[in-house]
This record gives structure tokens, sequence and C-alpha cells, in this order.
């Protein structure tokens, strides 16, 4: 009997041994470890799945007419182990596809878990093979940024890419906002990841991205390409821009840069000519030529030095700091005036004043017109210029003052050109020019931009004196600019194309900015045109392409001429 | 039989339901009939809860992809009208039925 009891308690001990190592990690895994065996079996049956994919926020132009919107496509995906019969689901998909029929066989039959047989196949296509029915074939829609006018506002609205990002223009600027927001919802989920609704989910409404209007007019922005369009042919220039500003809100109305591109199609774009992508009108600088001679000319009035009718003797040319600078003419002029010195375009005239404003004057000017740093526009990539200041040591010699003042050896872009000379236009007060009017939420709040100030550069008076000496410039030096009907201002620039070691001699860019009706001007005009063959000054060219848009732009917004209600010869 | 038998010490069980008549243990079975029908009814009552749950769940996740799909049907037409109406498309559309570019405007006062 012994045996047996001792057997008895030697059981006994070993099983409430073992009942207390039982108990230890019942301990250990319900009480001690509690919190993380809880969060593993939540994470196990829980995820967390994007139920809601909301389209990007579309771009319309001022009216309402879309410029960027989203097309649906659909990638055809296969998960081959759930495929019943590879054969017929080849053949059902092979022609939708424009696949071969032994390609699709064999992603069907292949040990994969998943293939992908079409990325983008178009929204008819994905249904009718949705319709179909096919087991272990998912047809899954996605975005695709379309753009309605095509190339006609491709630097303007920039692309989008096949990921939802932006890149240029509007799109890139803005991509944070134009991003919808994407709902991830939170509960327990099938083997495939599919919702489980053991619960009432909230109900999750689409948050697509921020809509924004633009200030551009898709007419006016039409009426510029095709006068852009005409002129590189007419003259047989490389490429060209036209900007088209409002002069009393600095509002964009049209933007056009030619060669352009298409941005549905911007993957063709980077594997033929990728410098094309980014927006000549604020990320190309180019040397200005003598429109800049307006913004020295302002400066020389505002600080009270001269008046339009003072005088200077012109010998031709003129020494500042070792370099001696000519006429375009390479002719003395004799004595002339202020005025004469923009309505003649006369290089030694303007480095005369330069020299007697002094660094200090001219560049403090030069600076509020917003020369040499970003305007703040609301397009991507945009690049500051370059204009060298006295206390740079290292690049500015004492011969840039009188070469800036008529615009070589400084760098601008074409919105910081027609922004400076849209300040005159606009009694002197410098705006930040800008492309988007408003903006609407996805909860209907709509913003809408407010233009600020933000720099009085020259006074009311002056900005009105040197409009004057403007409207001379076009009736008396450049009648090609001429609009008839209707008094405008405006200055030709004629500039060499800066290479190493100097300037090209084969070509130049020329350009025309201006602004009319006077005296209530509407719009600011800047045409530039690259290394035009028909002739290589602005007043053959430039001129003539400003005149022909700006006449037909008082047309479209509907300005009457200064003299009577007619206006022929368009 | 309602026990596996020779089970010896469940005797004072069976003695019980022998003596089944008694008052006392009449009451028990029907407090314990009560107790099991009020437990079904709440099972059930919970079933259903969660069932109708599920169902509105579903309901409303249905009624979510009718929603995206409605929505990308009208990106898609929204940006095929567009298409249709692009300054090109109306380009062509002027110049196919005879329109020119006016060459004198009289402004209406």
């Amino acid at each position: 009997m012994e045996i047996p009891r001792r057997r008895l308690r030697l059981m006994s001990a070993l099983l409430s041994a073992l009942a207390m190592v039982i108990v230890v990690q019942l301990v250990k895994v319900q009480i001690v470890d509690h919190r993380f065996y809880k969060e593993w079996g939540r994470e196990q049956r829980e995820r967390s799945i994007a139920i809601a994919d909301p389209p990007r926020g579309v771009i319309r132009d001022r009216a309402g007419h879309l410029l960027a919107g989203n097309g649906v496509r659909y990638s055809v995906e296969a998960a081959p182990v759930y495929v019943v019969d590879a054969t017929a689901a080849a053949t059902a998909l092979s022609p939708r596809l424009h696949l071969p029929l032994g390609q699709v066989e064999s992603q069907l039959r292949s040990d994969a878990p998943w293939a992908l047989l079409a990325a983008s196949v178009p929204k008819e296509t994905g249904e009718e093979i949705a319709s179909l029915g096919l087991r272990g074939i998912t047809v899954r829609p996605q975005w695709v940024r379309e753009y309605p006018e095509g190339s006609l506002t491709a630097y303007v609205t920039g692309f989008c890419n096949a990921d939802g990002e932006g890149f240029y223009g509007v799109e890139g600027f803005y991509d944070d906002l134009l991003r919808p927001r994407t709902v991830e919802w939170h509960g327990p989920v099938d083997p495939s990841s599919e919702q489980i609704p053991w619960a009432v989910a909230p109900v999750v409404l689409p948050h697509p991205g921020t809509e924004l209007v633009l200030t551009l007019d898709r007419t006016i922005q039409a009426l510029a390409e095709e006068e852009l369009s005409r002129s590189l042919a007419e003259f047989q220039a490389q490429g060209g821009t036209v900007i088209v500003l409002d002069a009393r809100t600095f509002e964009i109305l049209a933007l056009v840069s030619l060669p352009d591109y298409d941005p549905a199609r911007y993957g063709e774009l980077y594997s033929t000519n990728p410098d094309l992508a980014s927006d000549p009108a604020v990320s190309k600088q180019y040397e200005p030529g003598s429109v800049f001679k307006v913004l020295t000319v302002a400066a020389a009035l505002d600080s009270g030095l001269v008046t339009p009718e003072t005088t200077y003797q012109d010998t031709g040319h003129i020494e500042v700091g070792g370099v001696v600078v000519s006429n375009a003419s390479h002719r003395a002029y004799g004595e002339q005036t202020v005025a004469d010195i923009l309505i003649k375009s006369l290089n030694v005239g303007a480095a005369w004043l330069s020299t007697q404003m002094g660094p200090d004057l001219f560049y403090r000017y030069a600076l509020a017109f917003g020369i040499g740093r970003p305007t703040e526009v609301d397009l991507a990539g945009e690049v500051a210029g370059r204009m060298w200041l006295p206390d740079d040591y290292e690049h500015w010699h004492e011969a840039d003052l009188a070469t800036n003042a008529f615009g070589q050896g400084l760098a601008v872009t074409p919105i910081q050109m027609v922004t400076a000379i849209a300040t005159v236009a606009n009694d002197g007060a410098r705006l930040r020019p800008h492309i988007v009017a408003r903006r609407i939420e996805p909860d209907g709040q709509v913003f809408t931009y407010r233009p600020t100030v933000e720099a009085q550069v020259i006074s009311t008076a002056t900005a009105r004196t040197l409009t004057d000496v403007m409207v001379r410039v076009v009736e008396e030096g450049v009648p090609q600019a001429q609009v008839p009907g209707y008094r405008v201002a405006g200055k030709t620039g004629t500039a060499q194309i800066p290479i190493p070691g100097g300037y090209d001699p084969q070509g130049t860019i020329v350009s025309f900015v201006g602004f009319g009706p006077v005296p209530d001007p509407q719009v600011v005009v800047l045409v530039k045109l690259e290394r035009p063959r028909t002739s290589t000054w602005a007043s053959e060219t430039a001129a003539r392409s400003f005149a022909r848009l700006m006449g037909r732009l008082f047309i479209v917004l509907g300005v009457p001429p200064n003299d009577g209600l007619e206006v022929a010869g368009l | 039989m309602w026990f596996p038998a020779g089970v010896e010490r469940m005797h004072w069980v069976r003695r019980s339901l022998r003596q089944g008549r008694s008052k006392v243990n009449r009451r028990a079975v029907l407090h314990l009939a009560l107790l099991v029908a009020l437990v079904t009814v709440l099972s059930v009552a919970y079933l259903m809860l969660v069932g109708g749950t599920a169902a509105r769940g579903r309901h409303i996740q249905q009624l979510q992809a009718e929603l995206f799909r409605l929505q990308r049907e009208n990106e898609q037409l929204e940006v095929q009208i567009a298409a249709e109406s692009a300054i090109v498309r109306l380009r062509e559309r002027a110049k196919s039925l005879g329109f020119v570019p006016a060459e004198r405007v009289v402004f209406v006062p």
C-alpha cells in the first residue's frame, strides 16, 4: 500500500506543480502581458484599408471651363489561384486587352499570387471586362489626370503623374491643396482584406482635393497662343512667350510659351525633350535689353533728378568703369531729352542717367521694381533672375551700372519684366502677379485671393508722366506697335544672347512690353521671341505681334476705342 | 435517460425527479425554464441586433461604393464635355460653319 500512496503523492505533487505552472502562465498571459496579447490579436483581425479614393482637385479658368480634370481608367489584375478556366478567361481577355493570347494564358497559369494583366485600360473596356464576371480577375478603377484643352494651357497647369504628384505650373505649386484626402477605415477584415461589417461603419464621404479657379481666361489664352504661333512662323523664330496681365489686379489672363507639350503625355516629354517641361515664363531668364530703359528712366524721374524735358549731349558713346558704351546705331545724336532716351532707345542716354543717379539709387529702384528676386507668382519653378549688386565685390563692376541701365549684364524672367512694366501702368504700385483667383474647399468654403500692394515703387505722378513718354515711344519711335483706334504705351527690347566669352553674333531675343488703352490701362502684354530670322530687331517683329494681339484683346475685353466707336483693320 | 446508467452518486437527482410533483421542485423547474426562455429570447434578440447591424453596415458599404461609382462617372462625363467644348474643337467647328474673324467692330454706346 506504501508504493501506491507514494505514487499518489508524487502524482499529486507533479500535478500541483503543473497546475502552478499553468496558473503562473495564465497570470502572465492574462494579466502581466495582457496588453501585448490583446494588441497582437487585434492586429491579426483588424486592418486599416482605404475605402474612399477621391479625385484630385480640378482646375478651372475664370469662367469655369475645365482645364484639368479627372478621367477614369481601369487596371486589370488576376489572382491565378482563383482562376477556374485559364484558357477561357485568356480567350475572353486577350482581344479586349490587345495582348497575345499566349501571354495572358501564361500569366493566368503562373504560380504568382497576383499578376497585373493591364495597367491602364479605357473605362469602357474595364467595365466590359468587369461585366464578364470572370473568377480570379479583378478590375480596379483608377483616376487619371485629363487636360481637355491639351497643350493650350500646358505651361499654366503643369502636369500630374500616375502617382498623383503634381509638377510645374499650378499642379506643382498647389500640389498639397489639389491632392485628395484618402479616407481610411479601421476595423475587422476577412482574409482577403475586405471590410467585415460587424458594426455600422461611419458614413464616409469622398474628400476630393481643393478646386482651383484661375484668373486665366481661356479665350484670351487661345488668342495669345494663336498670335504667338503666327509670329513664330512669320518671323521664323525658334520660340517665344506671351503674357497678358490685368493692369489693375496683376491677374494673369494668359500665359503662353511655344514650343509646348501635351500635359497628358508628359511621359513622352521626358524621353524626347525634358527641358520643355519647365515654364519659360517663370523659369527661363534672359537679358531684357532696351525694355529695361523704362525702369532706368522711371528711377531718374521719380528721384527728381530729371524731367522728360531734361537734356544731355549724346556723343554716341560713354565710358564707364573702363568700358565704352555705344548706341545700337553707333550714331551720335547730339542734344537729346530724357524722353528721347526711350523714344529713340539710346543706350548712351540710359548709361548717362544711371551714372547720374549712382549705384545706390539705381539699384534701389531696380530692386523695388522686383528685378533680381522672384515675383512669388503662384507657379512652380520660378527663378530669381540675376542682377549683381555693388556690395558683391566678386561679380559687380562699375561698368555694370552703365550696361544694366539698358538691360545688359543682368537677366530677368518674362514674368518679372511684365510685372515691372505693369507697375508703371498701375500708377506706380507693384502688386504680386497671381494666377489663382479663388479656391473652393470640398466642404464648399470659398477663399478668394485679394491682391495686395507689394510696393509703391514710383509716385502716381511719375507713373503717368512715364506713361505719356511710353505712348510717344509707340507713336514716334515704334509705329509698328500702334493699335488702330487705341492709345497704347510700350517699349521694345532687342537683346543679344550671352554665350561664354561674349555675345552670340548670330541671333537676338526680341521683346515688346506695353499696355493700354491709355489713360486707363486694362491689360499689360509682353511678347518675347527667340532668335527671329526675318529681322533681329524687336520693332520689326515683337512690336507687330504686340499690336495685333492687343487689337484683338481690346475687342474681346469689350474696351471701346479712344477715338470714335469703330475699330477697323483688325 | 438523462443521466448515464451506473452513476450511483447521482441517486439524489433521480429521486428528485421521481418526486417531481413536489411543489418546490416544480417551482425550480419553472424557474429554470423561464431562465432558459429568457436567455433564448435575449440571445435571439442579440443575434437579430447584430444581424441587423451587419446588414446595415453592408448596405452602407454598397451605398458608398455606388456613391464612388457615380462620382467617377460624374468626373469622367465632365472631362468628356470639356473635351468636346475645348477651344480647339470650337475653332474647328466655327471654321467648318464658315465663321471668320471680324475685320471691323462697332461699339454700341
